[in-house]
């Protein structure tokens, strides 16, 4: 198939090695964008699969998405974001995958950065990697109170886990096959984004930032629903400080 | 001095009683679990041995100084806070359980569902041998 010039933002080609990724969306009531972000996904990053996670959505979320042609894993109750996400993972454990990539269904991420969280995974330089807004110089931010939430939980981050995260809460992220085991295993349930970091940093995986930038939503609210910064924050802050005393998890071996 | 009159010792021991046959009644008719009756049973014993040897609590709450009720409501709150926590505890594991549930419920439905998409197609094709399919997950 010809390439088209895409107003320089063309989809860039993945060499994978023989490798295989998922793309894992998880999707709540997203009716109004959901096949949009499927097919930017579908054009822009056509060497990754596509798995949406639908939470028991109660719109035509589930059925819009299989018309893509993209699998759908319905759950029959709602979750939330943590356990829809960690059903993703599961699957790409069963199925062997190799790299997974966590997109937002509401199209805030680019499909086309997609290919630079993959990168660091492939040369085996990290377990995940986080598309960060703030490693950019312009491009979506957020704005106010939010911001200094962020700000905030990124430092205290920072220095529990001693490596430089400025984007705690970003959910464009991939995660090589070790993460993919420990979140199919254990995957944080409230602040899953902050949360998952510090889980990995005790497992003892590695974490790196990429910069990414990120437009702003066009429908619905963020899932990280009261942004309301101090509030926010001090919630996160204090689910963070649990995570670091809690027992560490036991993982089977992989077999290889 | 003492402070419990036989009145009060005989509503302990018919409270305490009453609460451990309770107890005893939801187990054998299988509805309360064992594992959650502990807690209630240990406490209707308490009760019970309270009101037929009040000296006990009277002899603790005068080594505290405390009034024997004060020391009486302190113990009924750490009870129940005791129970409380524990529902806690029962209430996390079991919201765990069912995540964990509901995911493998999720995939399996849709491993089914690929699983039928590909004996229809099976079924379509003429019976001639064709190449394995792709072994599927165990």
């Amino acid at each position: 198939m010809p390439q088209e010039p895409n107003n320089g933002r063309a989809s860039r080609q993945v060499d994978l090695g023989g490798r295989r990724a998922l793309t894992i969306i998880p999707a709540y009531n997203e009716a109004d964008c959901i096949q949009r972000v499927i097919r930017d996904l579908q054009e822009r990053a056509p060497w990754t699969d596509v798995l949406v996670v639908n939470d028991g959505s109660r719109d035509a979320t589930g059925r819009l998405a299989r018309e893509t042609g993209a699998r759908v894993i319905d759950l029959p109750v709602n979750l939330g974001i943590g356990g829809a996400v960690q059903t993703g993972y599961r699957y790409a454990r069963e199925e062997g995958y190799d790299v997974a990539l966590q997109f937002d269904g509401d199209g805030q991420h680019r499909a086309s950065r997609l290919a630079d969280l993959v990168v660091p995974i492939l040369a085996g330089e990290a377990d995940l990697v986080i598309g960060s807004r703030f490693l950019v110089p312009r491009g979506m931010t957020a704005t106010g109170m939010r911001w200094i939430g962020i700000k905030i939980l990124s430092v205290a981050i920072s220095l529990f886990i001693r490596r430089k995260v400025s984007d705690p809460t970003s959910g464009f992220r991939a995660a090589g096959r070790r993460a993919i085991q420990l979140f199919a295993a254990e995957y944080p349930q409230d602040y899953p984004e902050p949360e998952s970091l510090v889980l990995l940093h005790k497992q003892g995986l590695r974490v790196c930032e990429v910069p990414a930038t990120m437009r702003r939503r066009r429908d619905g609210t963020s899932s990280i629903r009261p942004l309301h910064g101090a509030h926010y924050m001090s919630k996160v802050l204090l689910a963070v400080v649990m995570d670091l005393v809690k027992a560490p998890v036991h993982l089977e071996e992989e077999v290889a | 001095m003492y402070f419990f009159r036989w009145e009060h010792r005989v509503a302990l021991v018919l409270a305490g009683g009453v609460l451990l046959l309770m107890t005893f009644e939801l187990i054998r008719k299988r509805r309360l679990r064992e594992e959650y009756s502990v807690l209630w049973v240990l406490t209707a014993a308490a009760i019970l041995v309270s009101g037929i040897y009040p000296r006990v609590l009277e002899w603790v709450a005068m080594r505290i100084t405390l009034h024997p009720a004060v020391l009486m409501t302190f113990l009924c709150v750490l009870f129940l806070m005791a129970i409380l926590l524990h529902y806690s505890v029962v209430i996390s594991k079991h919201s765990e359980r069912e995540k964990g549930l509901t995911q493998e419920l999720a995939l399996l439905k849709d491993e089914i569902s690929r699983l039928r998409e590909e004996v229809k197609e099976a079924r379509k094709q003429p019976p001639e041998r064709k190449p394995r399919p792709p072994a599927l997950r165990t």
